[in-house]
């Protein structure tokens, strides 16, 4: 047996999300019952299935918030201040 | 033509259908929670709902009243049922629920192929919306054998199965009554019968070749009378109506 990760799409431009994961012994299999465990209620429109093993994944800390570099933490409102100010002179001109 | 109030040859030709698909439904949704992992549990049993849903809809068409149904079901004497042997008797092995759902749903679109040109136009809807999802169904039941085909010790725990369950088959394609006048009226295409040899190739592509003898040997009760696993079946259907008979759910 094999541990899956099932994602579905719901209609439109919603983007694929995760919808949990599932044991199967083969892809077909894993297709087959993520039906009818995860989308028997028409929760999608589409599905992918993903091989556990398939998955690249991060060491622990690898995406941690580098706290000290604040400038990375921009959240623009200096900038749209700024751009603000620039544009209001421009008006008064 | 037929016109909305059904001929009742045609209603018992219904329902011989109707009842093998809600037989069959409940037999699988009684795996919810026992089945030999957690995935096949709730896969198996939503498609035994299914088989409820197809059920159902058969059901309203013969009743021309869908709120009747349940009334309809609680109620009947086991002697006006008119479900096949396949789906009454009691396999509680996992290895010959997975063989009746394979046998059954490998039947199962072949049957509702013969409604695809009915004249009772509800027929063709019908039949339409159970063979997309008896697409998925085969899917599932194929899948699953396929592999523990390749495990010896299940290999031959399934053939055995096979062989127990292939004759009980025999009698799902045979003696359906008013089958005569579903022809005669266009309600279907032709005997149900004639698309056995069919299903006899999908089980030999799949298990290899069997006794021929299988294939001839049929449990003859004409749907009339009802298989000795009926009477337990049929307690556990009614399990829950039964404590209050005439509780509006």
């Amino acid at each position: 047996m094999r541990i899956y990760e099932v994602f579905l799409k719901a209609d439109g431009k919603e983007e694929f999300r995760h919808a949990g994961s599932i044991e199967a012994p083969t892809d077909e299999l894993a297709l087959v019952l993520a039906r009818e465990n995860y989308a028997r209620r028409a929760e999608g429109t589409r599905m992918w299935v993903v091989d556990r093993k398939n998955i690249c994944v991060s060491e622990e800390g690898f995406i941690d918030a580098n706290l000290n570099k604040s400038h990375r933490h921009n959240d623009g409102e200096r900038v749209a201040k700024w751009r603000k100010s620039q544009r209001n002179k421009k008006s008064d001109d | 033509m037929i016109k909305s109030v059904l001929p009742s040859a045609i209603k018992e030709y219904l329902l011989a259908f109707a009842d093998d698909e809600h037989l069959m439904g409940q037999q699988h949704t009684e795996w919810i929670g026992i089945a030999p992992f957690l995935e096949e549990d709730m896969a198996f049993a939503s498609i035994g709902q299914d088989e409820l849903g197809h059920a159902s809809m058969l059901y309203a068409l013969i009743l021309e009243d869908s709120s009747e149904i349940d009334a309809f079901i609680f109620n009947r004497k086991p002697e006006e049922w008119r479900s096949c042997q396949l789906v009454e008797s009691n396999h509680r092995n996992w290895e010959e629920a997975l063989i009746r759902h394979w046998c059954y749903d490998m039947a199962e679109d072949l049957r509702w192929e013969l409604f695809r040109e009915s004249s009772l136009a509800e027929l063709v809807l019908i039949s339409e919306r159970a063979l997309k999802e008896e697409k998925y169904h085969r899917q599932h039941a194929d899948a699953l054998v396929e592999n523990l085909l390749t495990v010896p010790a299940s290999k031959s725990r399934l053939m055995k199965a096979l062989e127990e369950i292939v004759p009980e088959v025999v009698e799902l394609f045979s003696s359906i009554p008013g089958e005569t006048e579903a022809i005669s009226s266009g309600l279907v295409s032709g005997k149900y019968c004639d698309v056995f040899s069919t299903w006899r190739l999908r089980v030999e592509n799949r298990f290899g070749t069997l006794d021929p003898k299988l294939f001839t040997t049929s449990h003859h009760q004409s749907r009339i009378k009802r298989h000795s696993d009926f009477a337990p079946l049929y307690g556990r259907i009614r399990e829950v109506f039964l404590l209050d008979p005439k509780a509006v759910w």
